[in-house]
């Protein structure tokens, strides 16, 4: 029990392989699985980079800020808009905790398309992003209200005199 | 005091009763250009002006490269092996800069799965760019290549592989073998799916063992000039607001592309064209940004792709006759003609009045005729996509899509060592201190139109081609030259204008209708820019601030890229008009040169477009500088005589 727990918590982050089954034990957290066509696996190759650390001593203010920055800057187009969106509905709504989780979840993969996966459930979630923040993300993908997502929602939202002009 | 606010806000375009089109065609009235800009808001208030005070760092390197991607990565580690001590500024985390989103590959003429030569890599390269680009840098590219991916490969870098254990490669549209003649080629290399994700992370590894000093989530705001010679960068830094200043006896940009300019591309949010407008501040040219390269098929507004796949599977393109109009464009290949055939299709219906939707500006991609088991194991990706984005269910709806900017060919001018010219009295000249490479860069090797699985191979071969020009001509630890004590302060004030101006009037920003007298309104807007300002005054993670600086930007880059299209009066590549349908060279090449009469420089378009703006008022100038035609070395590889240009 103890060891299968290690293995996992070692396969956290950016690892691409980290959800098949098949690489459970291998040490590296950040070591990159090349896709050969077939035959065992042996080459797991090294490139080390730094682990992702959380940042310590973030006021919560300044952590959603710069969640809000993060979320609307991604790596590709898909990203850009489904974080947006779920940020200007969720980001200032979650907690201290939630924060964190979803820091975690965005910064710490390596391939946004992973995160686009997990979203989308094209491919399960690595069991240490499966936390509630990503329940969150999951739903909200779903789009069950068929909305449109056409695009990054405007910043003024954010603007509360502009809020309270409009009302 | 009565505090006067007035907010207007730019929304996207489908609030206005506009006809606002994106479009590969450009015609004398350009009403079918559309320009898509950051939202803003925009405040006015009586405030007292604030005192501002930035903490200001300075740090000193060898060299300073602006960007972490493929090509920002491949100059800054080959810098950093080569000794120099280099920063590299970047407003993301490397793994998540733009590279990322590229899932093709990269084209080597290896000879893996059949006999191959660069040199027909070459031709098809420069067949691609329609003859604008410069063949000696073409050259360059193609017979790098090889070289370029067995490096990558001994970097780490994980390519599929064949069955005995070689890097695994295939077709890509464009590429054939022995001059053309010879079939499909199949030259390109991948990681999977996911080349570009791989090469992010090969490369960031690799910098990081030499000591490559990076500088994530810093926004580089201009470069410091000083005498014409670049100095280094100035940059913000957004975690607490200080401003840095760069001094290095090198620069590099390797900033990506301007894809946000346009209303559907298929840009992240973060192609910008910040190192265009640097250089554009700075007084110095871009190079042919009118040619901008489409997809046809990007969801309406979103612009996420929708692969070729699609119409390969049987969907079909629908008017808002319900009539599959590509049967009368294209009566043989029908909705799998080229992709430019299919782009202007789609375009000339919409002009035509035949759009769907409340503004009729974009057409439907049908799906639902077909079986649902089909559309759900052949085309997962796409429902997907589909409902995820524009709330559509592909059994049931069509899918609104529209000719979408996938690519800017065009950027800063570079020579074929990655070294940034200017031309002056009709001579090309370096200019001292700069380098760029990538997207950012105009080498140029795509000229008027991009062959697929070229882009990963321009950012590294020339991303090492910087680092290699910069170590052949310096050496690191180099006394770097004074700067005087003000540099940066003009990038300063402009944060400052952008937090606090006093302004009286809100100026709107205009979303407008029809686009007539298309450059006439980009000017018209360009002066609404001096009001603009952001409601966010803080200085810690100020995304507001942040997002209005590429506003800034990107308007840099649009009226560049509006004037040399309006003024470029031909056909040619990804710059389509409907008025000059055809290619205007030095002479006619559907004919036979004898008795022909070679056409003067002024007369014909076979030429790079270089423009400059005013910052300040954003009136352009255009200026015009020859393709270079011959090959570093004629010997071993003749250039390509223009021809025309047929598949």
């Amino acid at each position: 029990m103890l060891s299968s727990f290690v293995a996992k918590r070692l396969l956290t982050g950016v690892c691409q392989a980290a959800w098949r089954p098949s690489i459970i034990g291998m040490v590296s957290s950040r070591g990159y699985r090349g896709d050969a066509p077939d035959g065992p696996q042996v080459d797991l190759i090294e490139i080390p980079l730094p682990p992702w650390v959380e940042r310590a001593d973030e006021p919560i203010d300044t952590k959603r800020r710069r969640l809000l920055y993060e979320s609307r800057k991604r790596g590709m187009l898909e990203n850009c808009i489904l974080l947006s969106i779920f940020a200007k509905r969720y980001l200032n709504k979650m907690t201290y905790s939630q924060l964190q989780q979803y820091d975690r979840l965005i910064n710490e993969p390596s391939n946004d398309w992973d995160i686009y996966y997990w979203a989308t459930e094209t491919y399960p979630t690595p069991e240490v992003y499966q936390v509630e923040v990503m329940e969150m993300l999951k739903e909200f993908t779903k789009n069950k209200n068929h909305e449109q997502r056409l695009d990054a929602p405007s910043l003024d939202y954010l603007d509360e005199e502009y809020q309270l002009d409009r009302s | 005091i009565s505090a006067v606010r007035q907010k207007t806000k730019l929304t996207s375009l489908r609030d206005c009763s506009l006809e606002l089109v994106l479009n590969p065609l450009f015609t004398t009235t350009l009403n079918e250009l559309i320009l898509f800009y950051f939202f803003m808001t925009q405040l006015i208030s009586v405030a007292p002006q604030i005192s501002t005070q930035y903490p200001v760092v300075d740090h000193e390197f060898d060299a300073v490269v602006v960007g972490a991607g493929g090509a920002g990565l491949r100059a800054a580690f080959g810098l950093s092996e080569a000794g120099f001590n280099t920063a590299c500024v970047t407003k993301l985390f490397p793994t998540r800069s733009h590279t990322v989103a590229a899932q093709g590959g990269i084209n080597a003429a290896l000879g893996n799965m059949e006999e191959d030569d660069w040199r027909w890599h070459f031709y098809d390269t420069v067949k691609g760019s329609d003859w604008l680009g410069d063949q000696d840098a073409i050259h360059y590219m193609t017979e790098q290549a090889p070289a370029a991916v067995v490096e990558l490969e001994n970097f780490g870098m994980p390519f599929s592989r064949t069955e005995d254990g070689r890097i695994y490669q295939r077709a890509f549209g464009g590429q054939s073998l022995k001059y053309g003649k010879g079939g499909q080629a199949h030259r390109c290399c991948c990681v999977a799916d996911r080349t570009g994700h791989s090469l992010l992370h090969t490369l960031y590894g690799r910098s990081l063992r030499y000591d490559t000093s990076y500088f994530v989530e810093y926004f580089a705001l201009d470069l410091l000039m000083e005498d014409g010679e670049c100095k280094g960068v100035i940059a913000l830094c957004m975690e607490d607001g200080s401003i840095h200043r760069f001094r290095a006896q090198n620069t590099v940009i390797a900033t990506g592309g301007y894809g946000r300019t346009f209303f559907s591309c298929t840009s992240a949010h973060t192609s910008t064209g910040d190192g265009n407008a640097m250089v554009t501040r700075a007084g110095l040219p871009c190079q042919d940004l009118e040619f901008v390269q489409f997809h046809p098929t990007g969801i309406y507004g979103a612009g996420c792709l929708i692969t070729e796949g699609c119409r390969g599977e049987g969907g079909i393109l629908i008017n808002s006759e319900g009539e599959r109009f590509m049967e009368r464009y294209a009566p043989n290949a029908k909705d799998l003609a080229s992709r430019d055939v299919v782009s202007r299709s789609m375009t000339i219906e919409i002009r035509e009045g035949r759009g769907v939707g409340p503004d009729k500006d974009h057409v439907y991609l049908q799906l639902h005729h077909l079986p649902p088991q089909q559309l759900a194991m052949r085309l997962p990706g796409i429902s997907e996509t589909a409902m995820i984005f524009a709330g559509v269910d592909v059994t049931k709806e069509p899918i609104p899509v529209l000719p979408t900017v996938h690519y800017n060919m065009g950027g800063i001018p570079t020579n074929y060592r990655g070294q940034v010219i200017d031309h002056v009295n009709g001579e090309d000249k370096v200019v001292p201190g700069l380098y760029a490479c990538g997207e950012a860069a105009s080498a140029s090797v795509h000229g008027a139109n991009r062959l697929g699985a070229n882009s990963l191979l321009d950012l590294v071969v020339f991303g090492r081609a910087c680092a290699l020009t910069i170590a052949e001509l310096h050496k690191p630890g180099e006394k770097l030259s004074p700067l005087r004590a003000s540099a940066g302060e003009e990038s300063v004030a402009n944060l400052d204008k952008l937090r606090f101006t006093m302004q009286n009037h809100a100026a709107v920003f205009r979303t407008g209708p029809i686009l007539k007298e298309g450059c006439d309104k980009m000017h018209d807007i360009y002066q609404t820019l001096d009001s603009i300002k952001t409601f966010d005054r803080g200085i810690v993670w100020n995304t507001d601030l942040v997002e209005s600086l590429e506003l800034q930007n990107l308007m840099l880059n649009a009226v560049q890229t509006i004037q040399g299209a309006e003024q470029r009066k031909e056909s040619r590549g990804a710059h389509a008009r409907e008025d000059f349908k055809d290619r205007v060279d030095e002479y006619d090449y559907s004919k036979p040169l004898e008795g022909q009469q070679k056409k003067p420089f002024e007369q014909h378009w076979r030429k790079h477009t270089l423009s400059y703006v005013d910052h300040k008022t954003g009136k352009v100038t255009l200026k015009y500088r020859p393709v270079i035609d011959s090959s570093l070395n004629e010997q071993d590889c003749a250039h390509v005589p223009p021809a025309i240009r047929s598949y």
